[in-house]
């Protein structure tokens, strides 16, 4: 009888309690995103998929050096160089296999040309894996672009002539 | 160590050695050596920018300082010689501090251009700033920058030549590419221009950079500074590895080396892999750059069968099956006499072998040979001639030479190797070298007599020098009674007045040849090529005999293609030496008693429609072979023929089955070079589509003609061992050889010597498909000396009608640089020229007349 009461005293005394926590989350604004029409912003240094960099005149920044590929250490980085109208070295081929990727961000760290940066772009899913080859048109950024994510990040000053900038 | 001081050194007698102690340890090496060196040999490593084995020091980059005991300052290493008692040290604290500090100087106005430049990651600079120097600057202005108009101060190659491409701010002015340009190519058209910081590396003022050797420049630049178009942006350095092979195209089996990638199946660049024996890791441009076929997207990949009149794509079943069927139908009609083999003298032994046994043994017939671009050859392989070309001949021993002979050679052209080493004879040694040629030729800037006889004229020449030795007396005179009596040229008067040539420089190479210890005498293709090669060879054996030259002298007939010289050992010749033919019947246990026949009868017993059936290994006879039509006609009325060829030529076209041939980069094949040295070219790259090496196609035709007549390579190779070990020198003959001065018959009008060349950047029928020798050359041409183009009012670049006898083409002028008698000389390198067209088969110098076309 006494078991009885007390889930009966449970219904009108302790429920409630529970049901008032409830009843102000409903009220309060929620933790959990409505994902794919929402998105979560990252932080400024995450690692997500690359993205490649150009000077302000439009010149891309690579330069096919090489360098990213040597310092991959999951070998996802290939390249092919030819010469640019002008004749200089720029890339006819620059992929990323991002399913072999494991974004540690080292390419950004080698890149002497400050071209290649790993961006905030999070979502892949494809339905085959040749489209996780990501080639230079996916990756370079469109030109003029309004917002450069380059002033946002902190730049070494450098004392040598010549290398910050092509404008001129 | 180098040869460039050691040439100058004495023998190594007790006195002549000093003794020296380089960190602590000691070391004897002989006088005048430098410490560098004496450091080399024991193993202790100096950084260096501008010091190179092979050229001269000149203390330029100070790269190189060491230490010594009581010696204020520090020394530069590479210049300064050994002397006795010298305490050097190569790694104390204040050597390390000079270092730094020359780093840091150097990098004072050097770009930051790792990322963009070609030579990152094999870079010297690179390479030693990282070891020794510092990593921050503390230059705080504006680098100096050479900025040209249309130059931006982040670009700024330019280009000097066709392929080479200069970057001023790069350089590190250690002056290695003018001084190897200088010292060891004599060429002059790169040089040091203004003073002090603004000292400037760039081609003569007018000139390109476009010497035979320019690709070497790139080799050696320390930097970046000097890059070519054909390694220009293509790959990392660290991407790709290296195959040692051997140069294709020249006869001296010039040691190279090709970096490769394996993903792509693809060779990026050839550059020198230094033997000091053949190359001193010098590379002509053309094997620099010749390995561009390999890669050319214009290569054969499937065989081609000819069907209704077209040839249309096949597998190899069905190209062999049909190969079967008609040479087994033309063995079984005619007998194998009826068909006849030529093959390429740039295959493998292994290839020329397998051919070997295809015709011998296969078809029973004697009808092969090798020599596809050469008339009148000589029926037996012990003639003269041949005598002459198996003579033993070393490269190195060209260097120490005192009398240096060159005789009918147009050196660079056809021996460019060989020519270097002459140059260095020249600048290192105190030789006496005698260029004797129809036509002045480069080479005399390094000859200290150049003679030009009247074409045609070569045994009277020889004859001239014994002559004027015996009425000197500067040979035994019982000697000289002997010769008189083979010889009907009376006096070297008349030798040196059919000649053109004066006597008294005919005395001078007498004198020469009868004082010299060490002679080097060889002949080149122009000898080669004449139809009196017998007679020439004759002469010059009377000559060897008359001066005593055995034991004292090398002469030999140099080789002119990768594998001549293996193709002569094995036997590829219609009439082999009795001990290969011994050890062929031998080997396959019979050997075919049908008549020989030599590419010129072959050619005419085609013509002729005796020869039914003939298979072609790599060999482009229609553009080659003198006379065109007649080849052309000849080979159109052949039943069956069979072509392999890396690319689609004049001759593939004609072909009922066309096979792809692989090249020399794609299978591990050996080679004998002139010497007699046999060398392996490993494989680099996969053969392109279904090509295949041309022992494999000499053993599937086999099979297919009978299923036992397959051999592997392993059976091919042994086969090969056994042939290259049989001693190949033919002794020369106990007496004097009659020598009759030979006058070549009037030609009617048609008065004016043609020469057929090599252009300076090819070799072949194949390299115009190199992009970076077509930058060079890419074009026919007729080259006419300066006075007839003047008399004739040819300019430059002007269309030239050249005709004669037989056959008439119009080509562009190019003024001589070097020729300045009444010669014409045409390159045969380009399909295009159609220069064959104007060859007889019978004559022994080609004449023509020329006029300008008038627009
Ligand atoms: S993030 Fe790391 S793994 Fe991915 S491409 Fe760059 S270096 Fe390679
Ligand atoms: S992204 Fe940077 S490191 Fe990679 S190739 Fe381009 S310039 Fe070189
Ligand atoms: S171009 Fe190269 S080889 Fe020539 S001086 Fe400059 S650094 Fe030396
Ligand atoms: S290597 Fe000795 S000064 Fe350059």
């Amino acid at each position: 009888m006494n078991e009885v009461l007390k889930a009966v005293g449970n219904i009108f005394l302790k429920m409630p309690k529970g049901f008032v926590v409830t009843f102000k989350h409903l009220f309060k604004k929620p933790i959990t995103l409505d994902y794919p029409r929402k998105k979560n912003p990252m932080t400024a240094r995450y690692r997500g998929k690359h993205y490649l960099e150009r000077y302000d005149d439009g010149t891309e920044r690579c330069v096919c050096c090489g360098l990213c590929a040597a310092a991959c250490p999951a070998d996802a980085i290939y390249m092919e160089p030819e010469e640019n109208e002008k004749g200089e070295r720029r890339a006819k081929m620059y992929e990323i296999n991002l399913l072999r990727c494991i974004f540690c961000g080292f390419c950004e760290e080698a890149c002497p040309e400050e071209a290649i940066f790993l961006g905030q772009v999070y979502e892949f899913s494809e339905d085959n894996r040749n489209s996780f080859i990501v080639g230079k048109d996916d990756m370079l950024v469109p030109h003029p672009r309004k917002d450069n994510p380059l002033k946002r990040i902190y730049r070494r000053v450098r004392r040598v002539y010549g290398v910050t900038d092509k404008s001129k | 160590m180098a040869e460039a001081t050691k040439k100058d050194m004495p023998t190594e007698t007790a006195e002549n050695m000093v003794t020296l102690t380089i960190n602590g340890r000691e070391t004897t090496v002989p006088k005048g050596t430098t410490v560098l060196q004496a450091a080399k040999e024991l193993g202790v490593h100096i950084p260096t920018f501008c010091w190179h084995p092979k050229l001269k020091p000149v203390g330029a980059c100070r790269m190189c300082y060491v230490e010594v005991e009581k010696m204020p300052k520090l020394q530069v290493s590479c210049a300064l010689e050994v002397m006795d008692g010298m305490v050097v040290h190569t790694d104390s604290d204040t050597v390390k501090q000079g270092r730094k500090a020359i780093i840091e100087f150097i990098l004072l106005n050097h770009p930051l251009d790792c990322p963009t430049c070609d030579k990152g990651g094999e870079c010297d600079l690179q390479n030693l700033t990282f070891a020794h120097g510092v990593d921050d600057s503390r230059f705080e202005f504006q680098k100096y920058r050479f900025v040209d108009e249309g130059m931006t101060t982040t670009f700024d190659d330019r280009r000097i030549g066709p392929e080479i491409i200069l970057n001023r701010n790069r350089c590190i002015l250690c002056y290695k590419c003018v001084r190897a340009n200088k010292e060891a190519f004599g060429e002059y058209d790169l040089g040091v221009y203004e003073r002090g910081s603004i000292a400037e590396i760039n081609a003569a003022p007018g000139e390109q950079v476009d010497n035979p050797f320019s690709g070497n420049l790139v080799e050696i630049c320390p930097v970046g500074a000097l890059t070519n178009s054909d390694w220009r942006y293509k790959i990392r350095v660290w991407l790709t590895s290296t195959t040692p092979s051997i140069c294709n195209y020249t006869s001296s089996g010039i040691n190279t080396l090709f970096f490769k990638e394996n993903h792509h199946n693809k060779i990026y660049r050839v550059t020198s892999r230094p033997s000091d024996d053949i190359d001193d890791g010098w590379l002509p441009d053309v094997t620099r750059y010749g390995y561009q076929i390999v890669n050319s997207p214009d290569r054969l990949t499937t065989p081609l069968v000819k069907k209704e009149g077209k040839q249309v794509e096949a597998t190899w079943e069905e190209a062999l099956e049909i190969i079967g069927k008609r040479f087994g139908e033309i063995k079984e009609r005619l007998g194998g006499v009826c068909v006849g083999a030529l093959v390429s003298p740039g295959l493998d032994n292994a290839s020329l072998h397998a051919a070997s046994r295809l015709m011998r043994v296969g078809f029973k017939s004697n009808n092969i040979d090798f020599r596809g671009d050469y008339r009148y050859l000589p029926e037996s392989s012990e003639s003269p001639f041949m005598r002459l070309c198996s003579r033993p001949f070393k490269i190195a021993d060209i260097d120490d030479s005192d009398v240096i002979v060159t005789f009918g050679s147009d050196l660079i052209r056809e021996h460019a190797n060989e020519y270097l080493r002459i140059r260095k004879a020249f600048n290192f040694g105190n030789a006496r070298i005698f260029a004797v040629n129809p036509y002045q030729t480069k080479s005399a800037d390094v000859s200290s007599l150049e003679l030009v006889y009247l074409p045609g004229t070569e045994e009277s020449v020889v004859n001239g020098i014994c002559l004027a030795a015996i009425e000197d007396n500067l040979v035994d005179a019982k000697r000289g009674e002997k010769f008189k009596l083979k010889t009907p040229t009376k006096s070297s008067a008349e030798a040196a007045k059919v000649s053109g040539v004066d006597r008294e420089s005919l005395r001078t190479v007498a004198e020469a040849l009868a004082e010299g210890k060490k002679i080097t005498f060889f002949t080149g293709e122009i000898i080669t090529r004449s139809r009196q090669r017998d007679l020439i060879a004759s002469a010059l054996i009377n000559l060897h005999r008359l001066f005593g030259l055995k034991g004292r002298a090398q002469m030999s007939a140099l080789a002119r293609y990768a594998n001549s010289k293996g193709a002569e050992k094995l036997g590829l010749l219609p009439n082999p030496r009795t001990v290969v033919v011994d050890k062929l019947r031998g080997l396959w246990g019979e050997y075919p008693e049908s008549p020989a026949r030599n590419t010129d009868a072959m050619m005419a017993l085609i013509k002729k429609e005796e020869i039914k059936g003939f298979l072609i290994l790599g060999s482009n006879p229609v553009m080659l072979y003198p006379d065109r039509e007649f080849v052309k006609e000849g080979i159109e009325k052949l039943d069956f023929l069979v072509v392999a060829d890396l690319f689609e030529t004049e001759t593939t076209e004609l072909a009922d089955v066309v096979l792809p041939l692989a090249s020399w980069a794609e299978y591990e094949g050996y080679y004998v070079n002139l010497e007699g040295r046999t060398q392996k070219a490993a494989r680099a790259v996969k053969p392109i589509g279904q090509a295949k090496p041309g022992y494999e196609i000499a053993s599937l035709i086999g099979e297919a003609l009978d299923p036992e007549m397959f051999q592997n390579e392993q059976q091919i190779h042994s086969e090969v061992r056994q042939l290259l070990e049989l001693d190949s020198v033919i002794a020369y003959p106990d007496d004097f050889l009659e020598v009759k001065a030979d006058t070549d018959g009037s030609q009617g009008d048609y008065n004016l010597p043609l020469y057929i060349i090599d252009d300076w950047h090819h070799s072949g029928h194949l390299t115009e498909k190199a992009p970076s020798l077509a930058n060079f050359a890419s074009e026919p041409y007729i080259e006419i000396p300066p006075q007839l183009a003047s008399e004739l009012k040819i300019a430059h670049g002007d269309s030239v009608r050249v005709e004669s006898e037989v056959g008439k083409v119009i080509l562009p002028a190019r003024i001589s640089e070097h020729t300045q008698n009444n010669v014409v000389l045409v390159p045969r390198n380009f399909s295009s020229s159609n220069v064959t067209s104007l060859l007889m088969r019978k004559k022994r110098v080609d004449r023509v007349k020329i006029s300008k076309v008038d627009e």
